[in-house]
């Protein structure tokens, strides 16, 4: 597979999600999920699709407000921070959208160099430039960018994608789908490279179908279904759990194979 | 009955929510101008895209405006054998009201549709999102550049449009009824028609600032993929084209409140 499981989370939790609830058009897609996140874990979210994962994780980057419950962010709850606190906190946040989320009208070195060029103070140049072609140059993208997104192939627009959230080296990552469309090889590369970017004192989440590469980096799993938390620990643990529902997917995902 | 009370109250509170969401976003618009907080690369962008992009199309539109009020005028004139009001009163109405009404209108088809059309795009594709986990708020990134633009440059657009309004009247004007080009154009400076050409400029404006809070409102609010972008540009452009009727009705009476005789 090419990457190693980090070491496990030595912290406390940095993130801290409590009863949380968000519905859409009065349908709860989250029903009360209770989740802790440790300082330096890498955790991986799965679960069947329209679980609830993209939800989740949108939630707990403050993106999106729950209805109940509370997000407690490096001890900061999300529902009691103004603009500028949320801002602050944002700043040491990369999130990989499921659909990319490139901006369409910069071309991909732009887009790449963004989160660089947001930060005070600014970096040179220069060095915004070398930083760029050396990202996109870990994502197999050298030399792309003058194009804009919509000369790409959906597979490349994620790895453009990739490359801007993890650019800035940020403290809490997020990554929704990272290799949805890609090919076995970039796949395995792509996670390699959130194994290599996660910090020691920060933390990365991942959702994903690809669970099989996810053994590779991830070394607790929380499966999400139907808006509730299923599961919630290591392989070691899918193997002793009672739920058969757990143990088939994990199975079929090859992940406890 | 109940029914039709049901309705009716949904319509007055979806009125109500409109008229609140269209004042917060105002309110935070003014605040954050106030506060110069914008993107300067952002901003440039809007202002060629809102402005250059914009101008033939406002100047044909004038040049239409212009040569149409001359053909209704000029039934009249004629028949009164008064041609020598001719270029009064097409600039009479060109520069106080029908111009700025048309360019306000074709300004709103053109760039509120597409302001909402991208914002919208831009939300269902997560991009605004993308901008808020990096930090940066789509207020100040998308929306203040926007705002400034459609004020500046609808104030500029109808400068310009007055111009080409004048020469579309005064070229009919010397087809149609025999009024000479400069004959026309002596009879407008003559008119002394400054209060109704500032009149007009000071609407632009005030078009420029509703379209761009109702196209931006429209545009922030999309849900619903596809489908929900292609609403909210209906809707913005109808409620545009009500707020510019509105806006022209309350600048002419605060006008005239303040500088009518």
């Amino acid at each position: 597979m090419g990457a190693a499981a980090p070491e496990g989370a030595g912290g406390g939790p940095v993130i801290s999600a409590t009863g949380v609830v968000r519905r859409f058009g009065g349908v709860p897609v989250l029903d009360g999920v209770d989740l802790e996140v440790r300082r330096g874990e890498l955790l991986g979210i799965v679960g069947p699709g329209g679980g609830g994962k993209t939800v989740l994780l949108k939630v707990l980057a403050g993106l999106l407000r729950p209805d109940g419950g509370e997000v407690v962010i490096d001890g900061a709850s999300l529902a009691g921070l103004e603009t500028d606190g949320r801002a602050r906190l944002w700043e040491r946040f990369g999130f990989l959208f499921q659909n990319y989320a490139l901006f369409d009208f910069m071309t991909v070195g732009e887009n790449v160099a963004f989160p660089l060029e947001q930060r005070r103070p600014r970096a040179p140049e220069d060095e915004i430039r070398a930083r760029v072609a050396t990202r996109l140059s870990e994502v197999d993208l050298p030399g792309t960018e003058a194009l804009f997104p919509n000369e790409l192939s959906g597979g490349m627009k994620k790895r453009v994608a990739m490359a801007r959230a993890t650019i800035a080296d940020a403290e809490f990552l997020f990554y929704d789908d990272p290799t949805a469309g890609l090919d076995p090889v970039t796949s395995s590369k792509i996670f390699g490279l959130i194994a290599r970017l996660h910090l020691p004192r920060g933390v990365s989440v991942v959702v994903s179908h690809d669970v099989d590469r996810m053994r590779a980096i991830c070394r607790r799993f929380v499966m999400i279904d139907r808006g509730r938390v299923r599961f919630d620990g290591d392989l070691d643990a899918v193997h002793a759990s009672d739920d058969e529902m757990v143990r088939t997917f994990f199975d079929e995902s090859g992940l406890a194979l | 009955m109940t029914g039709a009370f049901t309705a009716l109250g949904a319509m007055v509170l979806g009125v109500l929510e409109l008229l609140g969401g269209l004042a917060i976003l105002a309110a935070r618009i003014g605040r954050a101008v106030l506060a110069f907080q914008l993107d300067r690369r952002e901003t440039v962008r809007a202002f060629y895209n809102v402005g250059v992009k914009s101008w033939a199309i406002v100047a044909l539109t004038a040049m239409f405006t212009g040569a149409i009020m001359v053909i209704q005028a000029g039934q009249f004139v004629s028949k009164a054998q008064a041609t020598s009001f001719v270029g009064w009163a097409a600039g009479f109405a060109v520069l106080a009201e029908i111009g700025p009404v048309l360019i306000g209108l074709m300004f709103s088809g053109r760039v509120g549709a597409n302001n909402t059309a991208e914002l919208g795009t831009m939300v269902v594709t997560e991009q605004v999102d993308a901008l808020r986990a990096l930090a940066i708020d789509p207020l100040v990134y998308l929306v203040v550049p926007r705002f400034l633009a459609m004020v500046c440059m609808l104030f500029l657009l109808t400068a310009l449009g007055d111009v080409f309004a004048l020469l579309g009247g005064g070229i009919t004007s010397h087809i149609l009824i025999d009024v000479p080009f400069r004959v026309f154009i002596a009879q407008v400076v003559e008119a002394r028609l400054l209060d109704e050409y500032l009149l007009g400029l000071a609407k632009g404006s005030v078009f420029g600032a509703s379209i761009a809070v109702v196209s931006c409102y429209y545009g922030l609010g999309v849900s619903g993929g596809a489908v929900g972008v292609g609403r909210a540009v209906n809707n913005a452009v109808v409620v545009a084209a009500i707020g510019i009727f509105f806006t022209d009705l309350m600048v002419g009476l605060a006008w005239s409140q303040l500088w009518g005789s």
